[in-house]
């Protein structure tokens, strides 16, 4: 089983979970965070915000899934211009993808395969 | 070591925190929030009711009473399914614990936090487990599972 740890921008993300529901990723958490990547702040006259809100997506996919899981979130988080449709923009976020060793759900206790 | 997500309802903290506190736990993370399970947050309004900490509860009852959409339509979804609240997408306010613990321990928090939690209704939570490579405490410097005590 693979965890993975989606960032996006707030606007993109319930683009990204209903295109998660149609591929049939129901079970997700999902944070409210602040942060920033490349994009390093947003400058508004004298002012500079460099903590940047973000919406973490936290979805624990079974091996096989987790291409597809990615893929999908990939489409919908990034922003393309018209130029360059296959690039998104600076700040759209990251997808880490790590190792869950098991999974319990608390209402049987007992392993299950997935979200 | 191992990095332990547990995923449990907003109202059974207290009770999880005793449990891990009886068997010697120190260190925990707490997050606030939300989320869904296979059911996608399709629960009953009074059990939505009671998971809500105050805000969020707040938080409903002003759309409650006032049962119109931003632009002044009447809404077509009733809270709490109010269609401009977070809950739209049937995502429910949970907590997050994160626990790194030593390997041998980590069956004693699992069923601490089953024990805690276990209603047997849908919206119980999950726990995960993953591998986590070290730990350093600030403090001293110290790695490892020594960090962790």
């Amino acid at each position: 089983m693979k965890m993975i740890w989606a960032v996006t921008r707030p606007e993109s993300a319930q683009r990204v979970i209903k295109a998660l529901d149609t591929i049939g990723i129901g079970g997700m958490t999902r944070l409210h965070v602040t942060g920033h990547g490349r994009e390093l702040r947003i400058t508004l006259g004298t002012v500079h915000y460099s903590e940047i809100p973000k919406e973490m997506l936290m979805i624990v996919v079974p091996d096989g899934d987790v291409a597809k899981t990615v893929t999908t979130i990939r489409a919908e988080a990034k922003n393309s211009s018209k130029s360059q449709p296959d690039e998104g923009s600076i700040g759209d976020g990251k997808i880490f993808v790590t190792y869950a060793e098991d999974t319990f759900a608390i209402r049987t206790a007992g392993k299950t395969g997935g979200t | 070591m191992k990095q332990i997500i547990a995923i449990i309802r907003d109202e059974q903290i207290e009770a999880t925190k005793q449990g891990l506190e009886s068997i010697g736990l120190r260190g925990i993370t707490f997050l606030y929030v939300t989320g869904r399970g296979q059911q996608k947050g399709k629960v009953s309004a009074q059990e939505l009711g009671t998971s809500l900490n105050r805000h969020l509860r707040m938080q409903l009852e002003s759309a409650r009473t006032g049962n119109t959409t931003r632009d002044g339509k009447a809404s077509e979804v009733p809270a709490p399914f109010h269609k401009d609240t977070e809950f739209a997408f049937g995502f429910l306010p949970k907590r997050m614990l994160i626990i790194i613990a030593p390997d041998e321990e980590v069956n004693r928090i699992v069923q601490a936090i089953v024990n805690a939690n276990q209603t047997g209704k849908h919206g119980d939570g999950r726990i995960f487990v993953c591998p986590m490579i070290s730990a350093i405490r600030v403090r001293t410097g110290e790695q490892g599972d020594k960090a962790l005590f």
